[in-house]
């Protein structure tokens, strides 16, 4: 029963930490929440959805399907919302209210095109279950935990080894600094902004296909959570993003397995209202982070 | 007259409660602060009114009171930690607040959970009885439901002025300009002698106070409350009046409501698109203007045109006159003393 | 002594920024702390003021230990202080400026000043002509409903001096007041501190500009690489071959 939970939470919180991740880069280069990152899970859920069943794909290529357009989206975002913004002084609360603004708008559009109803992945479509004796893992299980281990360590790589992840952390470290080393804030933004949105949009696909739902609010309700890990593992951070998102999954599954079902989804908040108390800049953060409003 | 049907008048109600609603965010801005935690202490307020008008029996005015005083309570325990922390982190924990509070609501037996609580009496239909009691039906050619109601609206109206009156007065007071050196500065407002964490705390009270008395009015006016009206799509709602008005002063908060409320009901052909276009205006609004309509070099220029600002009256004092005579007289005494 | 420091030290992460620093003010004294970039002089400052807890030492204004103590706190004790980088509030005019001074000397709350009690009213007036006072000594008067912020950086330096001064310090501490002003505003600068002095106040300077601080100082501490090197008048100070040693560097080198 024990390892069993166990394994569920960590697929869970695999999950989780895909999604944070996307915010963590997000703010770690401009200091600001994304808040739109939500809606741009839930479309790359639905789009991941549209390829599986109209076209038919498997679903790795549905997942990279998804990242494209929600890389797309990203640049998007980015072009609208977030650089008209870079060009005049304004608080840190103006692209918070812009995201806030684009979720919006992508959460209408999804409830105009798609409708409130949930959606399910055709039946059968990834079955299986492999018995361990101790405990079981279905196929859908392996596949989250696989392709979100897989795109952490593609991300790792890309932020250490190549040349526009060394721009990402110059830039995050200090946009003026690295705009004297030759180094196109404009560009590396836009480009995390695009990664950031993949990742969203992949985990979208996985989340969907984990709880076999998918529905234009699950990008408001799953993203709280995404806030939630960010928070806890401290702003800008990606291993703080990692780790907080596996504590916040195993954290869920446990509560609900161990009673307290109904309040599932306020374990997320409720973790870090006690965490702050003891660590206001999070599990990983420092304390210059977090910008002022 | 058609303007008085009982569906505009609703309309009305609804404005002026989301104008304080927007107040109580705008209020804890003022010293830096934004919270999203209006939606969870509205709920707060709304709950607790609700309750002790329903099973308690107790006179509405006394459980918004209560709802109100509640909810500040609620904003000073969750403070100890929040206050200390800054920006955006503040952000997402009041907005997790919220969300925490919501799922209690919806857990709980009392509140009634999903289902919500119903039948909760309503001031205008309170504000009718009366008129039908003192047999004023038909006055004016109005009947007793249109009196009830337009009474109501007054009562409403005559929080609101209460309420802003009280910002505007605290505005250009002693506490006022700490909270805007807090909001503009905030370690430099601690080493000029301003006790920041006090006033952020008292701000975030107060807002908090302001957002549960909304709360318990939502609460006797819809007579009917469920954990969905307070959830994230609320918070965004109520984020916006002030930030379409103006965050940086008091007056946006009410235009932003205006505007926000009345545009959905003008825009009613739209329905369907009413949402995508919310959107939209948030992000072309942050594009071009990121501090909302109304500014306050805008209502400074407006408040001296219709005569209610002057150039401060300033008197005569001698104090450092006093302390440099004073200072002459020491060090005379002292070179003396030498001799 | 008005103010007095026994062995301070302030490490940051292992860092040492400060060691062992020994010094007393008198009262009624202007006393210079000098030293090149990065010796620890605004550190110093930010531990009188209790930004950082000191990592060991004491620091004792007016017979009270200010270790430990917020900043806010000891802007109440009596010290107050102004900044490096000029640190005004965006939004208010001149005459708020100083008013937001006085704040730990005045007492409306939250209720007074919404029912504006006559306490309050005469409280408010009164305060007003004292902000304008302090106006006036920094030459200030006529600005005093111009936006702080868009005042022309002379004058953004001397306001913080008289907001600095409005909390009604027994000491106030200067952080380089001098940094981009030409020399007619540096003349002026000097006549400011002097009348500062003759307010009974106890003035510690942090100033690049020796001409200046030679000229006002009564005794002054140097500082190199968070030691304390030399301590005296101005003219010991000149004289002294540590002190030369570290602004000329070694002379065999």
């Amino acid at each position: 029963m024990f390892l069993q939970q166990l394994v569920n939470g960590l697929t869970l919180g695999s999950l989780y930490a895909v999604l944070a991740i996307g915010l963590t880069l997000v703010f770690g280069v401009l200091n600001i929440i994304n808040m739109a990152h939500g809606g741009i899970f839930m479309i790359g859920a639905f789009v991941g959805l549209f390829m599986v069943t109209v076209l038919d794909v498997n679903i790795f290529v549905a997942i990279l399907g998804a990242m494209i357009v929600g890389a797309i989206l990203g640049y998007l975002l980015e072009f609208v919302a977030l650089r008209p913004l870079r060009r005049q002084k304004v608080s840190h609360l103006a692209p918070l209210i812009s995201t806030i603004g684009v979720s919006i708008f992508f959460e209408s559009v999804a409830l105009l095109v798609w409708g409130p109803q949930t959606r399910s992945f055709p039946p059968d479509f990834i079955g299986g279950l492999i018995d361990f004796g101790t405990f079981k893992i279905s196929m859908v299980q392996i596949i989250g935990l696989g392709v979100s281990v897989g795109l952490m360590l593609i991300l790792n790589v890309l932020i250490k080894k190549t040349k526009i992840g060394k721009a990402i952390r110059a830039v995050s470290l200090n946009t003026e600094t690295a705009a004297l080393l030759g180094i196109n804030p404009t560009l590396v933004i836009s480009v995390t902004v695009m990664l950031a949105s993949a990742l969203g949009a992949a985990a979208g696909v996985l989340v969907g296909l984990s709880f076999d739902a998918v529905e234009p609010l699950m990008g408001v309700i799953i993203g709280f959570k995404g806030l939630a890990v960010l928070i806890l593992g401290g702003l800008g951070n990606i291993t703080g993003a990692m780790v907080g998102g596996l504590i916040l999954g195993i954290a869920e599954v446990f509560s609900v397995a161990y009673g307290a079902s109904s309040y599932r989804d306020a374990v997320a908040f409720g973790l870090i209202i006690l965490l702050l108390f003891w660590r206001p800049q999070g599990l990983f953060g420092s304390k210059d982070k977090g910008g002022r409003p | 007259m058609d303007l008085l049907n009982p569906y505009y008048l609703q309309i009305v109600m609804f404005f002026i409660i989301n104008a304080i609603m927007g107040i109580s965010i705008y209020f804890t801005l003022t010293t830096g602060q934004l919270s999203l935690g209006a939606a969870g202490f509205m709920s707060v307020g709304a709950y607790v009114a609700a309750l002790i008008t329903l099973k308690a029996d107790l006179p509405i005015a006394v459980g918004i009171l209560v709802g109100g005083f509640v909810a500040a309570l609620v904003a000073f325990i969750i403070g100890f930690p929040t206050v200390r922390l800054r920006g955006l982190y503040l952000a997402i924990a009041t907005l997790g607040f919220g969300e925490v509070v919501r799922v209690i609501f919806l857990n709980m037996e009392v509140t009634n959970g999903a289902l919500g609580l119903s039948g909760i009496p309503a001031i205008a239909q309170e504000m009718t009885n009366y008129f039908y009691e003192l047999d004023l039906d038909d006055v004016m050619g109005l009947d007793a439901m249109t009196w009830g109601n337009l009474v109501t609206i007054f009562i409403l109206l005559a929080i609101l002025a209460l309420i802003l009156a009280f910002c505007i007065r605290i505005n250009n007071s002693r506490v006022g300009r700490a909270f805007t050196a807090i909001k503009a500065d905030d370690h430099a407002a601690e080493l000029m002698g301003i006790n920041v964490v006090y006033y952020k705390m008292a701000a975030f009270v107060i807002g908090a106070f302001i957002a549960g008395i909304g709360g318990g009015l939502y609460a006797h006016i819809t007579n009917f409350i469920n954990p969905t009206d307070f959830s994230y799509h609320k918070v965004v709602q109520i984020l916006l009046f002030p930030v379409f008005g103006g965050t940086n002063v008091v007056w946006g908060s009410v235009l932003g409501s205006f505007i926000l409320t009345l545009l959905p009901e003008v825009l009613r052909f739209l329905a369907d698109y009413r949402d995508i276009i919310y959107g939209a205006l948030l992000v072309i609004l942050m594009a071009v203007r990121p501090d909302g309509i109304l500014t306050e070099s805008m209502m400074d220029t407006i408040n001296r045109k219709l005569g209610f600002k002057k150039s401060p009256y300033i008197p005569e004092t001698q104090v450092l006159t006093e302390r440099f005579e004073a200072y002459k007289r020491k060090m005379a005494a002292q070179a003396e003393e030498k001799e | 002594m008005l103010l007095e420091l026994n062995n301070v030290s302030k490490n940051f992460g292992g860092v040492a920024a400060l060691t062992g620093i020994t010094f007393g003010v008198e009262q009624g004294e202007i006393f210079g702390v000098i030293g090149p970039n990065g010796a620890g002089k605004t550190t110093l400052f930010n531990l009188i003021t209790g930004v950082f807890p000191v990592s060991e030492g004491e620091i004792v204004f007016d017979g009270m230990s200010v270790v430990d103590i917020k900043p806010h706190r000891t802007v109440e004790m009596g010290i107050s202080r102004t900044f490096q980088n000029i640190r005004l509030f965006g939004n208010m005019t001149a005459l708020e400026t100083v008013l937001t001074g006085m704040h730990c000397r005045t007492g409306s709350g939250f209720w007074s000043s919404f029912v504006r009690t006559k306490r309050q009213r005469i409280e408010e007036e009164r305060c007003r002509g004292i902000a304008y006072e302090f106006l006036k000594l920094v030459d200030l008067a006529d600005d005093a409903e111009e936006v702080a912020t868009s005042l022309p950086y002379g004058k953004q330096r001397r306001l913080e001096i008289a907001r600095a001064l409005a909390t009604h310090p027994q000491l106030i501490l200067l952080d380089e007041p001098a940094a981009g002003m030409n020399d007619s505003e540096t003349e002026s600068l000097r006549k400011l501190i002097g009348r500062i002095r003759d307010l009974g106040i106890t003035v510690v300077v942090i100033e690049h500009d020796m001409a200046l601080m030679m000229n006002i100082c009564d005794r002054m501490v140097v500082f190199n690489f968070g030691k304390k090197i030399a301590k005296g008048t101005p003219q010991e100070i000149q004289q002294n071959p540590a002190v030369i040693e570290a602004y000329l560097g070694k002379e065999d080198a």
